[in-house]
């Protein structure tokens, strides 16, 4: 049997996507071009800067990097730029407490 | 600032391929950041540069290093920008 890919990026090619890598680096970008290895082409990208005393914590801080390649090997998420809300409380907290109470 | 250019290039790997012979900016996964004239790269992308400079990023400002000729193992490497360098972005922010 083949092989298949489970993420099709296929869909987004042209939408702005938001690419997290292993090393804490954070990136928005239009996506242009991928390959299997999830190895990205993004244009107008631009970086989130991080908190260098809490680096999970981008600060107001971006810098413009332009047409980039992205390194599928460093890439630890993707998902689409819009509909996407970051959040430091755990959403299914509250539901865990509902359950045990 | 790099440009895009027509459909077949979209391709990752294509597009590192056309800027061998001209300057590009690779960016680590850590706060290193090495700008240089890309000789070749390999199917792991380990990447020969010339005339390199090595910016390494700390809380007390950054540090550059000059180095004639390296080979840049591809194990850390995020993000790769045909044309790019680190300073354009501080020439643009300081106008």
């Amino acid at each position: 049997a083949m092989k298949r890919d489970i993420l099709d990026l296929d869909k987004h090619v042209g939408k702005k996507i938001h690419v997290k890598f292993q090393g804490g680096r954070s990136v928005v970008g239009v996506l242009k071009g991928f390959d299997p290895l999830v190895n990205l082409v993004l244009d107008e990208t631009v970086e989130t800067i991080m908190d260098p005393e809490d680096p999970d914590t981008p600060t107001d801080e971006t810098r413009h990097l332009g047409l980039t390649v992205v390194r599928g090997t460093s890439v630890m998420l993707v998902c689409p730029a819009e509909g996407m809300v970051e959040t430091k409380t755990d959403p299914f907290q509250q539901q865990q407490e509902e359950a045990e109470a | 600032m790099a440009s895009i250019s027509a459909a077949p290039s979209y391709l990752p790997l294509a597009l590192i391929d056309k800027c061998i012979g001209s300057r590009i900016w690779v960016i680590m996964k850590g706060d290193k950041e090495i700008v240089g004239t890309l000789r070749g790269f390999d199917d792991y992308v380990n990447m020969v540069m010339d005339d390199v400079r090595e910016y390494t990023f700390t809380p007390q400002g950054k540090k550059i290093t000059h180095l004639e000729s390296i080979l840049l193992n591809g194990n850390n490497i995020t993000m790769m920008i045909p044309g790019g360098d680190p300073e354009e972005g501080e020439k643009a922010g300081a106008a």
